[in-house]
């Protein structure tokens, strides 16, 4: 801006001083354009310009419902007095020291003057903090909520094996909106487990418009002739058959067996989305079932999941790199410089791969795995197409740099001995090819497991896509050990491919 | 032995390296060029096998027009003459057998030594080469790991291979100290004294001149402005070398000075 820069032909002012300031204080920045500060005339403009437009949308955001200007900015003083008070206070405050700032930029020697751009920047800080929604608050307080998913996820092995299990279970029928004959009570046969339910009809759960949680009516589930001391789990089954495990307070419900095998617990009928076609009586069931581990220990579904989709992952960024480097070397001759110098027609295609190149690169991987998801549908090879398109063009620029960098001299030093084309190619363009070829290919090996591990995410296969399944499904053991997994693969990679790339370069 | 008749190259940027040479080489000669930097000694020197393609005029050798060769017979010329680059332009990656050997590719089966397949015979041929140039015992290091002075004789052992009967040697001596400087050109010397290997070589320094030459050539702006014999080249005093070097030169032993140096 020229108000630093002292030493900057001195720029006479069109204007008086007075005339500077009233015309900025009718637009922002014109003031200072007209005392010939052209360059802080237009910032002042630009960033008062935006904020104050940021500050009505944010004021409008805290009171859509009002209809007036006015009637909008009092709702959000009182919404959020803190916030909107000091924004309005500080708006004033600026408009005010630009018109100010205007009639003194009129003067040769009082030019310059940063102090009003810190508070332009002071405001767009706290706008930016609200738009944002940083809440510190929140994050001090909620910490806890934190903690036990994050020491499920550091050590998940519980998750990792299991035993053979055995299920006992008794269920109860359940009507959805009560009328006159809800369902009987199953009967109790000696020497069975026994669920009871009171009442047998209710409400479900269900969400208000704004998503909040609606809770339904309240069952007093009581069980009888269960093994003792033992762990329950309450499970749901809606009039399809759809089996879940509700949860209360973020937990899956559970109730521990008395030394007679009773319990009772009160359970909130939980939220289920009751099609709209559905027809006539909704039954549905709750059962309590008691899980127990008979006989040895196996491998537990997570984990070997988990196995199963880190070694497709690791064969996924595998192949991703073999067909990035099979079409990447044939491309890279198109865009190395020193070998398509020849006419203009080489040239033109050169300028042609390079833009592309550049184009399919600068689009993150993640975004080509949601273009070959809807072209090959969710799987590792949508996965494969978005690290492959994403290799070719990386690697066909790192290769077409390494051959632009090769020295010409062996090549002539061969071409002399009276060599042929492919033996001057075996002989003085491979070996220095060797190095950087190596080494790039084995970097964008590493970068495409890595990204592999992630590409999941958007439903390109690979452990991502198990990896964010567990997140939704709040599983945050079996969530920890496919990140166990991710890192101690990431980890070996670095450790492979560091030594591969001394043993080649 | 080599006739260069009307020899002009005009770069695609419209530079002329060369204007209208006229020389011959008699078989045998140590012949040296001299010039300033950018007089076109490398450029006539590439014109002869063809590194670089002539604008015009005719490069007969043997009376067979290089110019016109087709690839098949050109690559028979480029065998018959080695070259010795002032960077050696060794294959840094490769060893120093490697580097030898692939002086021998213009003999060999094209196909079998892509995979690096070459025969007994040559093999021997390339410790013979490399024992000649004193560095048998570096043959399997990578040649980047040698010094300058022995990246050279790699360099002369290369070009040995070729079983030449003219060496060309674009300032062999230029990137490196005196004493090493008497050593390479005193391999050339022997080769062209004992083999009778006839050499065209650009050099820069008066002394070296003096104690090489045959017979001299001097290049100006790609022109020829200077033709001596031995004898003349004996004689030759400060000012007349002057003359055809222009005012930046001066009698300086080989790398002492970096003037005139390229
Ligand atoms: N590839 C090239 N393209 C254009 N001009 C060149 C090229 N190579 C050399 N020249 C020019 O040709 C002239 C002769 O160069 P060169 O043969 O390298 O001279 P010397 O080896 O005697 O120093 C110089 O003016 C140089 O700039
Ligand atoms: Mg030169």
């Amino acid at each position: 801006m020229g108000g630093i820069s002292g030493q900057a032909k001195p720029v006479k002012s069109l204007v008086s001083g007075p005339v500077a300031g009233i015309a900025s204080f009718i637009i922002p920045g014109l003031g200072q354009i007209l005392a010939g500060q052209f360059r802080r005339g237009l910032l002042l403009l630009g960033s008062m310009g935006s904020s104050i437009m940021l500050l009505f949308w944010r004021a409008h955001l805290l009171a859509h419902r009002e209809i007036g200007v006015f009637d909008k900015f009092v709702k959000a003083l009182n919404r959020r007095p803190f916030f909107t008070g000091l924004l309005i206070a500080c708006s004033v405050f600026l408009w005010v020291w630009n018109a100010w700032d205007a009639r003194r930029q009129t003067r040769p020697d009082r030019r310059g003057g940063f102090g009003i751009f810190i508070l332009i920047i002071l405001i767009f800080f706290a706008l930016g903090w609200q738009i944002s929604q940083i809440d510190l608050y929140k994050m001090v307080v909620e910490l806890p909520d934190a903690l036990p998913p994050l020491s499920k996820v550091l050590w998940p092995w519980k998750a990792a094996v299991t035993r053979e299990t055995e299920v006992v279970s008794a269920g109860a029928d359940i009507l959805i909106g009560c009328d006159d004959n809800p369902p009987l009570l199953p009967e109790e046969v000696p020497g069975k487990p026994y669920l009871m339910a009171d009442p047998t009809c209710g409400e479900l759960s269900r969400m208000d418009e704004s998503n909040q949680v609606v809770k339904g009516s309240t069952l007093t589930l009581t069980g009888r002739g269960f093994a003792p001391n033992t762990e329950t789990q309450i499970w749901w089954a809606d009039s399809m058959g759809n089996e879940f495990r509700p949860r209360q307070e973020r937990e899956y419900v559970t109730v521990h067996t008395d030394e007679n095998g009773a319990f009772k617990l009160k359970l909130i009928m939980p939220y289920r989305l009751i099609p709209p076609s559905a027809e006539g009586q909704q039954i549905h069931r709750v059962e309590a079932r008691q899980i127990s581990a008979v006989g040895n220990l196996i491998i537990a579904d997570p984990l070997k999941l988990t196995l199963g989709r880190m070694a497709e992952t690791i064969f996924m960024g595998m192949m991703a790199t073999f067909f990035g480097i099979l079409f990447a070397v044939p491309i890279s001759f198109l865009a190395a410089r020193n070998l398509m110098a020849g006419s203009w027609i080489t040239m033109s295609i050169y300028y042609l791969t390079r833009t592309i190149l550049n184009i399919i690169r600068a689009i993150e991987p993640l975004i080509w795995a949601l273009i070959a998801v809807v072209w090959v549908g969710l799987g590792p090879f949508a996965g494969i197409i978005a690290l492959t398109i994403h290799s070719i063009a990386s690697l066909g620029k790192l290769y077409s740099e390494a051959i632009e960098n090769i020295d010409p001299g062996p090549i002539e030093a061969i071409q002399a001995t009276g060599a042929t084309w492919l033996q001057t190619i075996m002989y003085a363009v491979v070996p220095q090819m060797v190095p950087p070829f190596v080494s790039f290919s084995i970097y964008r090996w590493d970068i495409n497991v890595r990204m592999s591990t992630i590409i999941g995410l958007v439903g390109g296969g690979g452990i991502g896509f198990l990896l964010v399944q567990y997140i939704r499904l709040l599983d945050y053991r079996s969530a920890g050990i496919a990140v166990w997994f991710i890192a101690i693969t990431v980890a070996m990679l670095d450790y492979v491919s560091s030594e591969i790339r001394q043993r080649f370069v | 032995m080599l006739e260069i008749k009307n020899l002009t190259k005009v770069y695609d940027d419209g530079t002329v390296a060369l204007r209208d040479l006229n020389f011959n080489v008699e078989s045998g000669e140590f012949l040296v060029i001299i010039g300033l930097s950018g007089s076109g000694k490398s450029t006539l020197l590439r014109c002869i096998n063809r590194l670089i393609e002539p604008t015009q005029g005719k490069i007969i050798w043997e009376g067979i027009d290089i110019t016109s060769a087709e690839p098949a017979q050109l690559r028979k010329i480029r065998r018959q003459i080695g070259m010795i680059f002032q960077h050696f332009n060794l294959v840094n990656r490769s060893n120093v057998l490697t580097n030898v050997l692939s002086g021998r590719l213009g003999y060999v089966n094209p196909l079998t030594s892509i995979y690096h397949g070459f025969p007994e015979k040559d093999r021997k041929l390339a410790m013979q080469a490399l024992e000649r140039a004193g560095i048998a015992d570096q043959a399997k290091k990578r040649a980047d790991e040698l010094s300058g002075g022995q990246q050279q004789r790699v360099g002369i052992a290369r070009a040995l291979m070729q079983q030449p009967r003219m060496i060309l040697a674009d300032e062999p001596v230029a990137s490196l100290d005196p004493v090493l400087a008497h050593t390479i050109l005193g391999y050339l010397e022997s080769m062209n004294q004992d083999e009778g290997i006839t050499v065209l070589c650009s050099l820069h320094y008066l002394d070296l001149i003096q104690r090489y030459a045959t017979r001299v050539i001097g290049l100006r702006d790609g022109q020829i402005v200077y033709r001596g014999s031995r004898e003349d080249i004996r004689r030759m005093t400060d000012d007349e070398f002057k003359e055809i070097y222009g005012e930046e030169a001066v009698r300086v032993s080989a790398g002492r000075t970096e003037k005139g140096v390229e």
